[in-house]
């Protein structure tokens, strides 16, 4: 039932796309509405909940004191973790989390860790036995394609809207400066997935062209001109001769969403 | 001696695209190999695999092991990674209905069957007609090689097959799924047994026909000293050892015309004579052919 | 983390005397398990990565057969004393993570129609890391797969090319990649020109992942080769009816 339905979708949106369309009337390099609310978890530390079209992810930011790795003493830690619970969508299935939801975490993450938008040492407190650990979890709540945009931006909003949890780790208020209230984020990387589809770029897949695409790239650029994370995803093959102009529709569609969401 | 030219996925082979054959696909205008094998140009182009699965076609005659029921068939292994299906009608005498809990009365699990591929459709559901004049025995000798060798096995013009069963004077039947059924005399069986195995293994070789020749020899010498040595004797022996197989020595030409009628390597083969010492029905059935 | 204060590159050359641009020596030998349908083992400097193919193979549980092709299964999965720290067994996130960018590198390749209903499994067992592991997985499973017989429109070859001290370096070694600045495995099909995978992990600009990806293609190219050849080896030496010594049956290159 599945693998008709799945033909039919990918026949539709192919003849559209050959006819210069698709089937919500986006140009090419469009995407869908995008808003980003902020502060939405008020148990997190910092939060945001993003929507992208019919997608949409709740991204929390929780902060703890722990030890740091023994190699890097002086150093925080990240990390981020993705749940793709079975409200989201009837393929979700509760359980352990499959290559899926690994690879949403690790991508995220990667592109936040290799932009340095969080200084790391600006998170140890003493050297060699406490550190702020920064936990990024990725909840989403509906697939409508292109949960890795949506989740990075998340994530991105979400760290610019955390607060350090001084008071609940014993940190007298007395001690602490207003100036470092918030977690000093120095890069908004954003991340743009772009897919193909018999040799057309579209830019934020949805569902039907997500499952009709050869294969999709995330593409995670940063205001100074960086990249700061690449991955290619889907059964598919990219063509050689593209991936320049992949790297500057990311670059274009990053700085518009930066500028819009991220200020 | 020739040279046979190995070639992995992916190698152009040509831009003769009407001559594309098995082992190969057509993209922009070129013939490519899909397979790791062996380029034959000879007509079609073609790469034959030394590797890879046995799947099942239309008219393949096959040996299989019955490994489950599921009324009104039963399952069975072809060596291939899709099991086929033999109706309890295949089985039945006219008139006669098998019922389920009898099933294992005709054939149980575990139990071997020459069949006929029936047919294949587009999802691999394969069904079998048995072939009733062959009844596997327990005893019997089976030998399961990858089932790209058999072509090997039966060598060019039934070359190779020919001078197995005529120096060891064994039956030897020679299925499509690499499976072979080898019955006669224990030491002569296993002989043919270790030709076989050396002939898989050394399949893209040169020289080899020689090897497996000598390897008989060897054999047949053996067995020549070993019947000089108690004459009389001996020779009673071995004929009462015999049994309802086929003998070895003294016997040969009978044991001979009972493997050639029994005999049958190719399902294609249009020529299935019995005796008579000629052709024994292998078809015309070389490395390359098709 | 990526570590400042640490020397990675000297006199225009790298900690191990490599230059920018120079591969760690590869062997690949063809057919080496006995009991699975086809295998390979590659070693790419001091990485030693073991591929086997079991398939196409049955499927079960039923539902997750496709009733028109193979399915492909990847499973990448590290020996506990393949590591300095030795390794928990089991899959980790990072395994199942190269698992799935793996499998997705090969399957375009796979003619998975010729084989409805079944699975095409691929193992690789990494049993001693030197970082790039995966990328000597894809080409180690590539020759298995050709070695156990399943169609394919083509090989697939893959490389690391990164960022260390500033400069584009091809093939980073464990010491480059923990602290270099960028780390990037790719995969193709050299000679349709197609990019199987792609993977960023750092900081690069633009320009700098144009010169890696120009890199990257000359060592597929290499690599390719050096597959090939491995394959065609194992049936050209038997044919002149010699066993040579497991020395000669390997390939041996020092780009």
């Amino acid at each position: 039932m599945t693998e008709v339905v799945d033909e039919l979708r990918r026949d539709y949106v192919c003849n559209l796309i050959r006819s210069g369309k698709r089937m919500d009337g986006r140009d090419f390099l469009e995407y869908r509405e995008i808003s980003v609310e902020r502060g939405f978890a008020k148990k997190a530390e910092g939060s945001a909940r993003v929507k992208i079209g019919g997608t949409q992810v709740l991204v929390g930011v929780k902060m703890e004191v722990g030890e740091p790795f023994p190699d890097t003493p002086d150093e925080g830690i990240i990390i981020t973790n993705a749940e793709l619970v079975p409200l989201a969508s009837p393929e979700f299935e509760p359980g352990p989390p499959d290559e899926n939801s690994v690879e949403l975490a690790r991508v995220v993450d990667r592109g936040i860790r290799g932009s340095n938008a969080i200084d790391l040492r600006s998170l140890c407190i003493e050297e060699g036995s406490k550190v702020w650990i920064i936990f990024i979890d990725i909840h989403v709540l509906d697939d409508d394609g292109n949960l890795l945009d949506a989740s990075a931006l998340g994530a991105i909003a979400a760290l610019l809207d955390t607060k350090i949890p001084y008071e609940r780790h014993g940190f007298a208020p007395c001690e602490v400066n207003p100036k470092t209230e918030r977690l000093s984020v120095k890069m908004r990387p954003v991340a743009v997935t772009m897919a193909d589809v018999e040799g057309n770029i579209l830019v934020d897949p949805n569902l039907f062209e997500e499952s009709a695409a050869n294969a999709k790239i995330t593409i995670t650029t940063n205001e100074d001109g960086s990249i700061s994370c690449i991955q290619k995803s889907g059964v598919g093959m990219l063509e050689w001769e593209k991936v320049d102009e992949l790297i500057e529709i990311a670059e274009e569609k990053g700085k518009e969403i930066r500028n819009a969401f991220l200020k | 001696m020739e040279m046979y030219k190995i070639v992995v996925p992916g190698d152009f082979l040509s831009r003769d695209v009407k001559r594309a054959g098995e082992g190969t696909y057509v993209e922009d205008g070129c013939v490519y190999a899909h397979l790791y094998g062996i380029l034959d140009e000879k007509d079609e182009i073609k790469v034959v695999a030394l590797s890879g699965k046995y799947v099942p076609r239309r008219g393949d005659v096959v040996i299989g092991r019955i490994v489950d029921f599921s009324f009104p068939y039963w399952v069975v292994d072809i060596a291939s990674p899709y099991k086929a299906l033999l109706h309890v009608a295949e089985v039945a005498e006219e008139g006669e209905r098998i019922e389920m809990s009898r099933m294992h009365e005709y054939l149980d699990i575990d139990d071997l069957i020459v069949a006929k591929v029936k047919s294949v459709d587009a999802s691999m559901r394969v069904e079998l007609a048995l072939m009733k004049e062959f009844r596997v025995r327990r005893g019997d000798r089976l030998i399961e090689i990858s089932h790209t060798k058999i072509p090997r096995i039966i060598g060019r013009h039934g070359s190779m097959i020919k001078m197995l069963k005529e120096r060891s004077g064994c039956f030897i039947f020679i299925a499509k799924n690499g499976r072979i059924w080898i019955k006669g005399r224990e030491d002569a069986v296993d002989v043919v047994s270790e030709a076989i195995l050396m002939i898989a293994n050394e399949a893209h070789t040169s020289g080899l026909t020689d090897r497996v020749a000598r390897m008989l020899d060897t054999f047949r010498f053996q067995r020549r000293i070993f019947r000089k040595q108690g004459a009389g004797v001996k020779e009673r022996t071995e004929k009462r050892e015999v049994g309802g197989y086929g003998s070895v020595g003294s016997d040969v030409r009978e044991s001979e015309s009972k493997s050639e009628s029994e005999s049958e390597c190719e399902s294609e083969s249009k020529s299935e004579r019995v005796g008579e010492g000629g052709e024994i029905g292998l078809g015309e059935r070389r490395i390359f052919d098709e | 983390m990526k570590k400042k204060g640490v020397q990675l590159i000297k006199d225009g050359r790298r900690i191990d005397g490599r230059a920018f641009d120079e591969l760690r020596p590869i062997r690949i030998e063809v057919g080496v398990l006995k009991r699975a349908d086809g295998s390979c083992y590659f070693e790419l400097g001091e990485n030693k990565v073991i591929a086997a193919v079991y398939g196409p193979r049955e499927l079960h549980p039923r539902h997750i057969q496709d009733a028109k092709r193979a399915i492909i299964q990847y499973r990448y999965n590290m020996a506990p004393f393949s590591v300095d720290e030795r390794k928990r067994p089991g899959p980790d996130r990072r395994s199942i993570e190269i698992s799935k960018v793996s499998r997705e590198a090969l399957e375009p390749v796979i003619m998975t129609e010729f084989y409805p209903r079944t699975t095409i499994d691929v193992f690789v067992e990494v049993l001693q890391s030197d970082a790039g592991t995966r990328t000597a997985g894809i080409n180690a499973a590539s020759v298995a797969l050709a070695d156990a017989g399943i169609p394919m429109r083509d090989l697939v070859t893959s490389v690391a090319v990164g960022k260390v001290d500033g400069e584009i370096v091809l093939d980073l070694n464990a010491y480059e990649d923990n602290y270099g600045e960028a780390d990037m495995p790719i995969a193709m099909i050299v000679r349709k020109n197609k990019i199987t995978m792609m993977q960023m992990d750092g900081k690069m600009t633009k320009d700098e992942i144009k010169k890696a990806l120009k890199l990257a293609k000359k060592a597929c190219e290499k690599i390719y080769q050096l597959q090939r050849e491995a394959l065609i080896a194992k049936y050209s030496e038997e044919i002149e009816g010699e066993e040579q010594s497991d020395e000669q049956s390997a390939q041996w290159l020092k780009v």
